[in-house]
């Protein structure tokens, strides 16, 4: 098969904006680009996103196809799959990257099987390695829970499609000078293409995330105790979009609601961050948290057992750190944008 | 209504931890971890019998897996499900998601007719989520993901709920169509002991590559695009960073930390 | 010879399991508190079809038979042994009435028995003990087209809640089985016992004084009743009781076993440590050797054996299985140190339920007489 040699990124927007996810992603993709000497291309579909292909410029992009059309407003499974498969055989890129969004999720699949190649789900790395002289993109995959890691390769056939969730790689810094060739592609569809047919999107107040699917926890220990009262604790988890959890004592003291009790009892969370705030780390609570990617400890008592299963303890009054803590991670969050 | 429900056996979860990789082999060994139906797949069976309680119909559960999934099928049978196919061939084994989904449609086209097909929205296992929308377009029919509710509008139109991530999306979709549900859709049922008993007058047809008159080129490892190029260990290890400097330097050296772990 | 389960038995036990871990472990630390008589759980095993697993279809009941009903007892109470119990208690009346009652008995009574829409009990206990029955003080009279019963019954399991009770009383010298419904005239429940396990299963003293009970409310014939009480207290009281203490057991051990593979000490889990290696051992070897003990009976009966023929067998059971299970879970306490109290692991429940289990179905001493007599003719 012989396609052009350029890398391919899918380009979600949100209110004439390019999404972070996206932009996280081109940064890898110009990264991947200067290994394999290939230009950076945006597929965007939707309709009235014009200013779009600017911002994509600025991230790397050399090139956007857009898509533009009324009855793309809304995603349509079949129809943006339709199209963004059309571009595929058309112009065959060596790579193609999608976000793992709800968007992403659906789309790469049924783009992918559309042209007969493979698809990697949620990769946490990319990298190019050689294989017998051909660059081959290595994509990195946890499995088993975490306990493995697999590099999956995809080597006759084009392209290699991957998804990557949000937030595994890191916002590049943008160059706004950056200018990308816009390429106008017609949507070309008919009533076939909306046999599954979007027809509302709503937005619901957050609801609070069931703590076993919590993306980040914070769970608060008897020492938070001192705090005299969880307002602290909760602008945390707000901060970090996580949900407020605690130990079997102050679930007790009612401090927390039985459902969101963590360890041997409770409920045991297999979150991304968990952070512990003055909990000492008794075994019944920390068997709770074995699965959460990073754990983060605060607690006053440096022998305390729970720095022994944290990544990151600080040692501390709660009512010192605390609001320290808060504040630093709203910062970082906002400069990350 | 006919409705075909795909379900897997997977290793079962909770002995995740207990699966190593084979310093010699580089291969997964998983002997002697229990392997249970995937877990949300079960909700995706108990989405058809309630739809089937509902309209009347047929739920057939299809599977393709070792012989010893044979046990995933009893289970459905178990819940209530009424007919089971079994893919198992080791031309199968090592299949990834395109074929899987390839596999699986071309059994569904040869002996199963339906209306609407349910899955799980993802495996324990493998957690792609990519199956049903190409089981969907080598069925040439509209899919939807990640489906919360299922409504009847009238005829052979659904009215479904895609949960997002900060809201959901309403999908008319018309039917025939592929479904993958979480598991917020409802709570699957335990068997009863009568339906339990009854499992043995249901009946498994077993399929091989040749019963589906498939070429070994187009399913399993060989057919598959995406190969694994490599395998390892990365247990979990604690850093165990200790920061005990002042409260604001402590907390900004750990949120520092934190970006640099990419945790945030 | 055959140890395996069947195809059928291996999916019932994992249902049950599914039921007990899903339905019946969030429920266990209020039930626990408050000591109140599960109505919606029992209701939950009556729509599954366990609780009449040794009873036939055309009553209501599965008919999966003994074997069966171990499983069930086993899962449930190896997450909570005080819901198991209601397989002994709830279980002991519709075994008479399907083997000794008459037709319109099994037919008005056992569906809904099966169901769990309907609870009954059984009483045989006196305050003068159970284990001696010539010292039965309980009467019933003929007089006309009806019994007139006079007694007292005490330490009767659920009898609180249930709608029909079971019991044994003296008809002239010889003893019957009669049942009546509750609200009769002169058939009061009386005072609840304090008792430290088995909490979710009431025990009650009860009162008859010139209680009037319909004649067709005799279970077998007049006189019989020694036999048709000995019986049922053998094949579902004593089996219940030994497949209660059999979960309870395991379930002590899983949790002892989960402690000690977490439990860090000297930098390694304490499970690593050969002292507790040894103890956990020594637990799981008397557990599977109750298990095959538990079993055994459970299989001869489901082969149609006649379960007077098996009586020492099954007393062996549960000797074995009652003291097993306190064996286990003071182990289990022990390599748990403080822990071993923690209602955080429950252990300290299934001690609890294991020391009642003494005395359920007859004592100890009763078991090894059953069995010594056995061995002596």
């Amino acid at each position: 098969m012989t396609g052009k040699n350029e890398t391919w990124v899918y380009a979600e927007q949100k209110a004439g904006h390019a999404s972070k996810a996206t932009l996280q992603l081109l940064g890898k993709a110009v990264e991947l680009g200067k290994e394999t000497g290939s230009p950076t291309v945006c597929v965007l579909v939707g309709s009235g996103a014009q200013g779009v292909p600017r911002e994509l410029a600025a991230y790397g992009a050399s090139k956007v196809y857009v898509v533009d059309d009324p009855r793309l407003e809304l995603y349509q499974s079949e129809a943006y799959a339709s199209v963004v498969a059309g571009l595929v055989k058309e112009h065959c890129p060596e790579i193609f990257l999608f976000a793992a969004t709800d968007v992403g999720e659906d789309l790469a699949p049924r783009v992918a099987a559309k042209v007969g190649t493979g698809l990697t789900a949620h990769c946490i790395d990319l990298r190019i390695e050689k294989r017998d002289g051909v660059p081959l993109l290595h994509q990195t995959v946890p499995a088993w829970g975490g306990g493995m890691r697999i590099d999956i390769v995809c080597p006759k056939h084009r392209p290699q499609m991957a998804t990557v969730k949000p937030g595994v790689f890191d916002l590049p810094v943008p160059k706004s000078d950056s200018n990308a060739e816009v390429v106008d592609v017609p949507a070309q569809l008919n009533e076939k293409h909306f046999r599954a047919r979007t027809i509302e999107v709503k937005e619901e107040a957050q609801r609070e995330t069931p703590l076993t699917e919590a993306d980040a926890v914070v769970a608060v220990g008897w020492g938070a105790y001192s705090l005299g009262g969880i307002q602290c604790p909760q602008e945390l988890a707000e901060a970090v979009c996580g949900t407020l959890a605690g130990t079997r004592p102050m679930v007790d003291s009612g401090w927390i609601p039985p459902d969101r009790m963590v360890g041997q009892s409770g409920k045991v969370v297999s979150s991304r961050l968990f952070i512990s705030l003055g909990a000492s780390g008794a075994m019944h609570f920390t068997s709770g948290f074995e699965r959460a990617k990073f754990v983060v400890a605060v607690d006053q008592n440096p022998k305390a057992p729970i720095f022994q299963v944290a990544d990151i303890g600080i040692v501390g009054d709660l009512r010192e750190v605390l609001p320290c803590l808060t504040e630093e991670i709203k910062k970082q969050k906002s400069s990350k944008g | 209504m006919d409705i075909v429900v795909c379900i897997k056996q997977v290793p079962d979860p909770e002995h995740f931890s207990k699966i190593v990789l084979d310093a010699k082999t580089k291969l997964v060994r998983r002997e002697g971890i229990p392997v249970v139906v995937n877990q949300v797949d079960k909700h995706a069976l108990e989405a058809a019998l309630q739809i089937r309680e509902k309209f009347s119909g047929r739920v057939t559960v299809i599977s393709m897996g070792p012989p010893q999934a044979r046990e995933a099928i009893e289970e459905a049978f178990a819940m209530g499900a009424d007919g089971g196919v079994l893919l198992s061939d080791r031309a199968f084994a090592g299949a990834d998601s395109l074929t899987t989904a390839y596999t699986l449609a071309q059994a569904i086209k040869k002996f199963s007719p339906f209306d609407l097909i349910l899955l799980g929205n993802e495996t324990a296992d493998s957690g792609t989520r990519q199956v049903a929308p190409q089981l969907a377009e080598f069925l040439d029919v509209p899919h939807v993901t990640n489906v919360r509710t299922i409504g009847f509008n009238s005829g052979d139109t659904l009215i479904v709920e895609r949960s997002m991530e900060n809201g959901h999306m309403k999908i008319e979709v018309r039917l025939p169509a592929v479904l993958a549900v979480n598991r917020t859709i409802n709570e699957p049922r335990i068997p009863s002991v009568i339906d339990i008993m009854q499992v043995a007058t249901k009946e498994i047809k077993v399929c091989g590559l040749a019963d589906l008159g498939l070429s070994s080129e187009d399913v399993g490892l060989v057919g598959s695009p995406t190969q694994m190029a490599n395998l390892f260990e990365s247990r979990r290890e604690r850093r165990r960073e200790i920061l005990d400097g002042a409260a604001v330097t402590a907390a900004r050296q750990a949120v520092e930390r934190l970006r640099e772990l990419n945790a945030l | 010879m055959d140890f395996s389960f069947s195809r059928e038995q291996e999916m019932l036990k994992k249902a049950v399991r599914g039921f007990a871990e899903s339905n019946v472990a969030p429920r266990v630390p209020e039930l626990e508190q408050k000591g109140a008589f599960p109505f919606d759980l029992v209701k939950g095993m009556g729509q599954m079809g366990l609780l009449g697993l040794t009873n036939s279809r055309p009553y209501g009941g599965t008919g999966m038979g003994y074997m069966a009903r171990t499983i069930a007892i086993e899962e449930v109470s190896r997450i909570y042994p005080s819901l198991g119990f209601f397989f002994q208690a709830g279980n002991l009346f519709m075994f008479a009435v399907e083997g000794f009652g008459s037709e319109d008995q099994k037919r008005k009574y056992l569906p809904d028995l099966c169901k769990g829409t309907k609870i009954s009990s059984f009483g045989v206990t006196e305050q003068m003990g159970g284990s001696d029955p010539s010292a039965m003080m309980t009467t019933s009279k003929l007089d006309g087209e009806s019994y007139v019963v006079n007694g007292r019954k005490s330490f009767i399991t659920n009898v609180e809640v249930a709608d029909t009770l079971g019991f044994v009383a003296k008809t002239g010298d010889s003893f019957s089985v009669f049942f009546v419904e509750k609200g009769t005239k002169g058939y009061e429940v009386t005072r609840r016992e304090p008792r430290p396990g088995l909490r979710c299963m009431p025990v009650n003293e009860l009162v008859f004084s010139n209680c009037k009970i319909p004649k067709g409310n005799l279970v077998g014939e007049e006189g019989r009743g020694m036999a048709i009480a000995i019986t049922t207290i053998s094949v579902i009281g004593r089996t219940g009781a030994a497949g209660v203490a059999l979960g309870a057991a395991q379930g002590a051990f899983e949790g002892a076993a989960k402690f000690c593979n977490g439990r860090v000490m000297y930098g390694k889990p304490i499970s690593n440590l050969q002292a507790i290696q040894f103890m956990l051992a020594d637990m799981s070897t008397d557990i599977e050797a109750s298990r095959w003990l538990c079993y055994r009976p459970a299989w001869l009966l489901d082969q149609g054996k006649n379960p007077r023929e098996i009586g020492p067998d099954i007393a062996r059971s549960k000797l074995f299985a009652v003291d097993m299970a306190l064996r286990t879970c003071l182990k289990a306490q022990e390599v748990m140190g403080a822990y071993g109290q923690s209602p955080e692991y429950r252990v300290e429940i299934f001690l609890r339920d294991a020391i009642e289990l003494l005395t359920a179905g007859g004592t100890q001493e009763i078991m090894r007489l059953t069995v010594g007599r056995a061995l002596a003719s």
